[in-house]
């Protein structure tokens, strides 16, 4: 029997798609990454279903891909392979259990970004997940596994950080559970003190199963929060000002992007530009506390850094939330409350796309410094986007494109991009959402046993190659 | 064909091209926008993301760059939608006004490239041959004798198809209002609007039916087209004008004319106490297309009832499911979307649906099967709980 009548018998004919018309859609992401069509669509509604597929799919040889709700980045579900199956999750879309007193929640890998935040809105308004910059519709589970940053990773890291333990179906078909959650029902407090068994999932992009729980850390909800603004000149004083911030660890979370981004979402009509006498960058910077007190004191550590820093150049300037939303429009309002809702000013042509790096504090000032050249070189917008991650223990640097998927175009995307990753090597940088060239170009300059111990984890839990082959440029069998 | 009467008509594929780099499928249009209820009615019934605005959109960009090449296999996806404009109140890229367009648009390229669906070629066939899809014998202008209507008049009511071949009670309901509110009316020889071809790309014989409807107008002498149907007012008010017809008439939907008539004392609405519990549908057409949201409202807010508003109201409503070509060619998904919408004003505690389209009104009822709420046009509503001005001869 072949695959495809084996999976209309799992779910049904009707979840079943292999039309001109799915073969197409499926085949792209929004960024320059090239496409390549899948054999067809298959869409899940429950662990069985999918435990099922992939037993269907180890029978058949065949190529599965994890797909969710569509926003996909860096060619992460266009298949790498010809003859692939995409499973589209987006139908497994249950918030399972929100535990108060562990302060988690238990999600399916449809529940989206939006649909929790109101959720928790809704019924346990004295607990918050964490947002990104990413369309409110965005996969939260898809974006943990994926490593992305979010709302409170200046305190507390990337987002793979938050989960405590999942469940996955394994390539070869076995349901799993990491975490205290394997434990039992309703005890996902901690991926720790057993073996960090999450690590065979996060940040494999779907090679190791099938992801179709996962528990994350939700936190409190503090009763004062504040934001305010800083307007910069120069890399150097702006890198030095955000580390030094951030170092003082009062911070829940920072952005910095260079003006043009703050210039869109004030409204300026594309292509934004620079022009003399503006500041060069704009940090949100944002402080909590369980008193008035608490935060104005951490407010107050902010500007003491800013003033020394005016020292040496007064155009430095601290504005508050109000004076922001003055100067800048009351669009910044819904930024601070769901980070995502800013997404809608990078939605202006059919391409989006950047190489997102994680990097050493020390390299951070200089990659932007060589990588904004870059960027002016091809003539694209200058949309640089830094945060301060994990109290400054790293950085994350990227330089985002939007743009028209013309050939011409893309073209000269992929060589901006391209040129951007060897900066970002060159000084250690890692990518994540990592497309399969950067991979290619990151195995280069990875420890060769490093390499050859994903290889080797990755055949050990998937011998017939079914999950996401190609992915993480680990294509070759030798 | 008058000379005024230029037929422009923008090439099949304009408005793909106008927009062939605008969308990132970002999914903004598949819910409504910071509440994270579900918002496009194809979306959720079949769940693939090539039944979203977004993967429709990046469908007919593959199509116009001839990243693929058609095939039966795409016609699904590109007319299993109600062409609600759900995704346009939804999304915030710049092609946001201008995805049933693009939509629309694709449609007409299917069928010149593949051909309409049968379902859809059928009642086309049936519009050419009886001026109505419903294949009923066309008698519209006997309504004139039937009840006493003039040759002439200040203003024609376009009954609509459905009104005038299914739903005949909405119809029978507007004219007797108009009757009694002594409104000076007549309804001519009047042709389908084109709206159901219109909305499934089969736009080359509109231009006959609008040039008859426009003729057929002219020569009523009305400065005024009132109708009680939201597709035929979107069609003749929107798509008449964009095909390029000159016509110098004021097209306007029948509610407003009653709020008017309510307003001005030519209706009198019965004074006696109700506690009827109503919801109010908004139609695609009416309120999406056309911006006309308030309107119906003003008229219920003067009527002895009591109104409960649906969850998803105004530019959030629920499309009833029958719109685009859905219901002759997507029944399953039509009455699926439908009960979604019977379910929400269930809800309310409502006792009766009050829709201002007959389309809405016949897929809504199809939908509520026996479930306990009925569902009525506004027209019926209006009809039952006024009367018109008294004669001066009762008067104190």
């Amino acid at each position: 029997m072949e695959i495809k009548q084996r999976l209309m018998k799992i779910v049904g004919p009707e979840r079943v798609a292999d039309g001109a018309a799915e073969k197409h859609v499926y085949s792209y992401d929004m960024t320059e990454n090239p496409s390549l069509p899948p054999s067809l669509v298959v869409m899940p509604q429950t662990l069985e279903e999918v435990q099922q597929i992939v037993q269907a799919a180890n029978t058949t040889k065949t190529p599965l891909i994890p797909f969710v709700t569509g926003q996909s980045v860096g060619g992460l579900t266009i298949p790498a392979v010809e003859g692939a199956v995409i499973v589209d999750l987006k139908r497994m879309n249950r918030i399972i259990e929100v535990d108060e007193e562990a302060m988690y929640v238990l999600v399916e890998p449809g529940v989206t970004f939006g649909h929790l935040k109101k959720y928790l809105d809704d019924h346990h308004p004295t607990l918050r997940y964490t947002y990104p910059l990413a369309p409110p519709y965005t996969s939260v589970l898809a974006n943990a596994l994926l490593e992305g940053l979010c709302d409170l990773s200046t305190r507390h890291g990337a987002m793979a950080d938050f989960i405590n333990g999942l469940e996955a179906v394994l390539p070869t078909g076995e349901v799993v559970r990491v975490g205290t959650g394997a434990s039992g029902e309703g005890n996902w407090f901690s991926r720790y003190p057993l073996p960090d068994l999450v690590g065979l999932f996060a940040g494999w992009q779907g090679m190791t199963g099938i992801v179709t729980k996962m528990a994350l850390q939700l936190w409190p909800k503090m009763p004062f929060n504040r934001h305010v603004g800083l307007l910069c000149f120069g890399e150097e004083p702006t890198i030095r000002m955000l580390t030094r911030i951030a170092r003082t660890q009062v911070l829940d979370d920072s952005v910095c992007v260079s003006t043009p981004l703050v210039k869109m979402v004030s409204g300026v009509a594309a292509p934004v530009e620079l022009y003399d006498g503006e500041p060069d960058y704009g940090m949100l910077l944002t402080v909590s506390g369980n008193t008035e007190t608490e935060v104005s004191e951490k407010i107050n550590v902010i500007r003491r850094i800013v003033n020394e820093e005016r020292e040496t150049d007064s155009r430095h300037v601290l504005i508050s939330w109000e004076g922001l939303m003055k100067l800048m429009g009351d669009q910044w309002g819904p930024f601070v409350d769901l980070p995502s809702e800013m997404y809608k000013v990078l939605a202006e042509h059919d391409g989006l796309t950047w190489v997102g790096t994680y990097i050493h504090p020390k390299y951070w000032k200089t990659v932007l410094e060589e990588g904004r050249a870059i960027v002016e070189k091809y003539g694209f917008e200058l949309i640089a986007n830094l945060k301060a991650m994990k109290g400054m223990h790293f950085g994350e640097f990227k330089f985002i494109f939007r743009f028209p998927k013309d050939d011409d175009t893309v073209k000269r995307v992929r060589e901006c991009n391209a040129e951007l990753l060897d900066l970002a090597l060159s000084y250690g940088a890692i990518p994540y959402k990592t497309p399969v060239w950067a991979a290619k170009k990151l195995q280069e300059r990875l420890d060769p046993n490093f390499v050859m111990l994903m290889r080797r984890v990755q055949r050990a839990l998937d011998p017939n190659g079914i999950m996401n082959p190609g992915r993480w440029g680990l294509d070759e069998r030798d | 064909m008058k000379e005024t009467d230029s037929m422009v008509n923008s090439e099949p594929g304009a408005h793909i091209e106008e927009w062939l780099h605008s969308c990132i499928r970002c999914g903004t249009c598949k819910y409504q926008f910071l509440e994270y209820e579900a918002s496009c009615p194809s979306g959720e019934h079949f769940g693939f993301e090539t039944y979203f605005a977004s993967g429709r959109i990046w469908l007919a960009r593959g199509l116009q760059t001839n990243q693929i090449q058609w095939d039966d296999s795409l016609l699904q996806s590109i007319f299993a939608c109600t062409t609600c404009g759900a995704c346009e109140v939804q999304c915030h890229a710049p092609h946001r006004g201008h995805i049933i367009d693009i939509i629309e648009d694709l449609r007409r390229i299917a069928v010149e490239n593949v051909g309409a669906l049968e379902a859809h070629e059928k009642f086309r066939n049936y519009v050419e041959e009886y001026h109505n899809p419903y294949k009923a014998e066309h008698h519209s202008r006997e309504l004139v004798q039937e009840h006493n209507l003039p040759e002439t008049a200040e203003n024609v009511l376009f009954v609509g198809c459905t009104s005038n071949y299914r739903e005949t009670q909405i119809r029978d309901a507007t004219i007797s209002v108009l009757k009694k509110a002594g409104v000076d009316f007549t309804i001519v020889d009047e042709f389908c609007c084109g709206s159901p071809l219109l909305r499934t790309g089969q736009n080359k014989s509109v231009n006959e039916l609008m040039q008859h409807n426009a003729d057929a107008i002219r020569s009523s002498g009305a400065k005024q087209v009132i109708t009680s149907c939201a597709g035929c007012f979107r069609t003749l008010s929107k798509d008449y004008s964009e095909l390029g017809l000159k016509l110098d008439v004021e097209f306007i939907h029948s509610s407003e004319m009653f709020r008017d008539l309510i307003r001005a004392g030519n209706l009198r609405v019965i004074s006696s106490a109700s506690d009827l519990n109503i919801t109010y549908h908004d139609p695609c057409h009416l309120g999406r297309h056309m911006g006309v949201y308030e309107i119906p409202r003003e008229v219920l807010s003067q009527l002895p009832v009591s109104v409960i508003e649906m969850k998803k109201n105004r530019d959030n409503a629920w499309c009833c499911g029958a719109g685009g070509g859905a219901k002759s060619a997507y029944e399953e998904m039509a009455i699926s979307t439908g009960k979604a919408r019977v379910q929400q004003a269930m809800e309310t505690g409502a006792q009766k649906i009050v829709s201002a389209c007959p389309f809405c009104t016949r897929n809504l009822r199809d939908a509520a099967g026996s479930d306990e709420i009925d569902v009525i046009d506004l027209a019926e509503l209006v009809d039952e709980l006024t009367v018109g001005r008294k004669p001066l001869s009762q008067s104190p």
